[in-house]
């Protein structure tokens, strides 16, 4: 079986390296994206099992980047954790409200991603 | 109100505005429209005393009231002098009278004697004659001069008449009857006859003098009553007249002096009073003048001192807003670099890059222990600059409260098994989903917790939630070192812990209490704690149930 593809749109450098680590010694293809208009065109063309999305990203931000995601046909049911820049009330609400499958509250700690990635697509 | 509302183009205030009764209405006609306005300002200018105004008021007054008294003492005495007159010009008619009678007396008693030829008769004669005569120059004495020469004719006619007589008598004497029969006929008769036209001449000259008298009298007495009552009229006019100018001179600058106070009363300050008066009006008005530019000098000096102290406000406001902006932004800031570096120390506790060396894994350890503090600190700061900045809002959602106190037990519990101490949380079980921001409830429940922990050096906390109506009473008590009375008040105000050495040896922000009692506020609820130093303390905190968008904020 093919493993499994994970987007992961986040435009900061150590971020994106600690992920690539975690991520490093599991079965998941990671493959990255730096800003939010990339991240889309990524996500349409390669269409991966699951988009880890921060919310603050260069020219579009991750809360409209999810809702253009979940309005095309092709990733609608892709699962998308949304990375909140913190964790206060209203950017949940704001998260759910675009259409993310869940939400992380920046700073995560690497093991509870890892066990939410699983929770949305187990590794093969 | 503004200035031009209040003042008359020339800056003067407008007189206060009259009710329209018929009475008002007359005498702002006499005011603005009659001389008596000119007069009214004429007095008002007048350099004198309202007390020596009034005075000369009475005096003129007075003064007039003599004039008429006079006047009338004068027709009275006029008109008894008249009556005097009418009174003699009667006696002389009544003379006149008593003259014709004398005559008819003289004529009969000459008759008489001719017929007895008695000596008394002829004494008769003699007696009405000199009473005629002594008639006659009582009227002659008072005579007209056209009546004197009148009365001449008639004694002259008298004298010739009573030398007849004395012939008739003589010749009656001398016993010659026929021949005084024959006098008297022939001339003393016709001589009578002419003394009698005469006399009843004189009497209807001084009846028709009486008569020109007693209508002269009448119609002077008819026109004397006229110019009387004619001149008691003026004079009454002219002293409501006189009271009308004296007391309008001193009700004009009054009502001006009241609507200028209104004026003033309604914060017009820029109001001015303006009186021709030159007595006590005047200075009043010019003292309240003073007095308007003083409270307007006051005004305008207040009026900019408050406008400084709004501006320094602002100026404030825009600090503190910057300042709660550049924490915001510094506290996401700090964020990211905390991700990574908790990240990053947490990937290598789990050994994602191999082993650890046993003598590296406490380093390590502190090292994440550390960023985690680190992390909450940040967390506090972001949180009250959020509210301080207006800026922080709760998400409102049904929660069960159940939930909130698992998840702060869970939390925590590690902390009060290190410690050793013992650690109890329930809550009532019968409490229904509760509305309101579960995830701030939340921290604020950890936030007492904690502090609990930290605080407690032996003994258990004990956390305990209970319905009571439609309340939610939250309930954290430790056995730890305790608060004293007087830190009681400020233990929730911001960077306030119980003293230095305590946040020496408990490091903590000074921040999470504050933070706490900010969020159970805008849940509508209120903290409070007891405590007694040495023996421990108890945190309350009490929310509504179900917490309404009004209590919300």
């Amino acid at each position: 079986m093919s493993s499994k593809t994970i987007l992961y749109v986040e435009d900061n450098e150590f971020n994106l390296k600690m992920v690539r680590q975690l991520l490093a010694r599991t079965s998941y293809r990671l493959i990255e994206a730096t800003d939010g208009e990339l991240g889309v065109a990524t996500a349409l063309a390669e269409v991966p099992d699951l988009i880890l999305m921060d919310i603050q990203l260069p020219k579009l931000s991750g809360l409209d980047a999810t809702r253009r995601l979940r309005a095309d046909p092709k990733t609608a049911a892709v699962p998308i954790i949304v990375i909140t820049s913190f964790a206060l009330s209203g950017d949940d609400q704001k998260a759910k409200d675009a259409g993310a499958s869940a939400y992380m509250a920046k700073p995560y700690s690497p093991r509870e991603l890892l066990q939410t990635i699983r929770k949305f697509v187990p590794e093969n | 109100m503004s200035k031009e509302e209040a003042t008359v183009p020339d800056g003067t205030l407008a007189s206060a505005p009259m009710p329209a009764g018929w009475d008002e209405r007359l005498t702002q006609f006499l005011l603005t429209r009659s001389p008596l306005g000119g007069l009214v300002r004429w007095i008002a200018g007048l350099n004198a005393s309202v007390h020596a105004k009034l005075l000369a008021g009475y005096f003129i007054v007075t003064l007039l009231f003599i004039g008429m008294g006079v006047m009338s003492l004068r027709t009275i005495a006029k008109m008894s002098s008249q009556g005097q007159l009418l009174d003699e010009a009667h006696e002389r008619v009544h003379w006149s009278q008593a003259i014709q009678h004398a005559l008819a007396l003289q004529m009969n008693f000459t008759a008489m004697a001719l017929l007895l030829r008695d000596e008394a008769t002829v004494e008769s004669i003699l007696r009405e004659n000199n009473r005629f005569n002594n008639t006659l120059a009582r009227i002659e004495k008072a005579a007209q001069p056209e009546e004197v020469q009148l009365i001449q004719r008639i004694r002259a006619a008298q004298g010739e008449a009573l030398t007849t007589v004395a012939d008739i008598v003589n010749l009656v004497r001398d016993g010659k009857v026929d021949e005084a029969m024959q006098l008297q006929l022939t001339k003393e008769y016709p001589l009578y006859v002419q003394i009698e036209g005469l006399v009843n001449q004189l009497v209807e000259r001084e009846r028709a003098k009486m008569d020109d008298l007693r209508s002269s009298v009448a119609a002077a007495n008819r026109n004397t009553l006229i110019l009387m009552a004619s001149s008691a009229a003026a004079l009454i006019v002219l002293a409501l007249l006189l009271g009308f100018v004296i007391s309008w001179s001193f009700i004009l600058p009054v009502q001006k002096a009241h609507g200028f106070l209104s004026q003033v009363a309604k914060g017009n300050f820029a109001a001015t009073i303006d009186v021709p008066n030159r007595d006590e009006f005047g200075a009043l008005a010019d003292h309240m003048n003073h007095m308007s530019q003083e409270l307007h000098r006051l005004y305008e000096s207040q009026r900019r001192g408050s406008q400084e102290l709004q501006r320094l406000n602002e100026q404030l406001q825009q600090a503190s807003k910057a300042k709660s902006d550049f924490l915001a932004n510094m506290s996401h800031e700090l964020r990211t670099p905390m991700n990574t570096i908790l990240g990053f120390m947490e990937m290598v506790l789990d050994e994602i890059y191999g082993e650890v060396p046993d003598h590296l894994k406490e380093p390590l350890t502190d090292i994440q222990t550390n960023g985690k503090h680190l992390l909450r600190l940040i967390n506090d700061v972001l949180d009250l600059s959020k509210i301080e900045a207006g800026r922080m809002d709760l998400a409102l959602a049904e929660y069960s409260v159940q939930d909130v106190v698992e998840n702060v037990r869970t939390s925590l519990q590690s902390l009060a098994l290190e410690k050793g101490l013992g650690f109890v949380a329930a809550a009532q079980d019968d409490i229904p989903l509760a509305l309101g921001d579960g995830k701030r409830i939340t921290q604020c429940l950890m936030n007492l917790v904690g502090n609990a922990l930290k605080f407690t050096k032996h003994g258990r906390v004990a956390v305990r939630v209970d319905q009571q109506g439609d309340n939610l009473i939250y309930r954290v008590s430790d056995t730890g070192i305790g608060i004293p009375k007087s830190e009681l008040d400020g233990i929730f105000a911001q960077f306030q812990q119980v003293d230095s050495a305590i946040t020496r040896e408990f490091t903590g922000t000074g921040l999470g209490l504050h933070i706490t009692k900010k969020f159970v506020e805008m849940h509508g609820g209120e903290i409070w704690v007891e405590s007694e130093l040495g023996k421990g303390s108890t945190f309350f905190f009490s929310i509504p149930l179900r917490v309404t968008d009004g209590g919300a904020t």
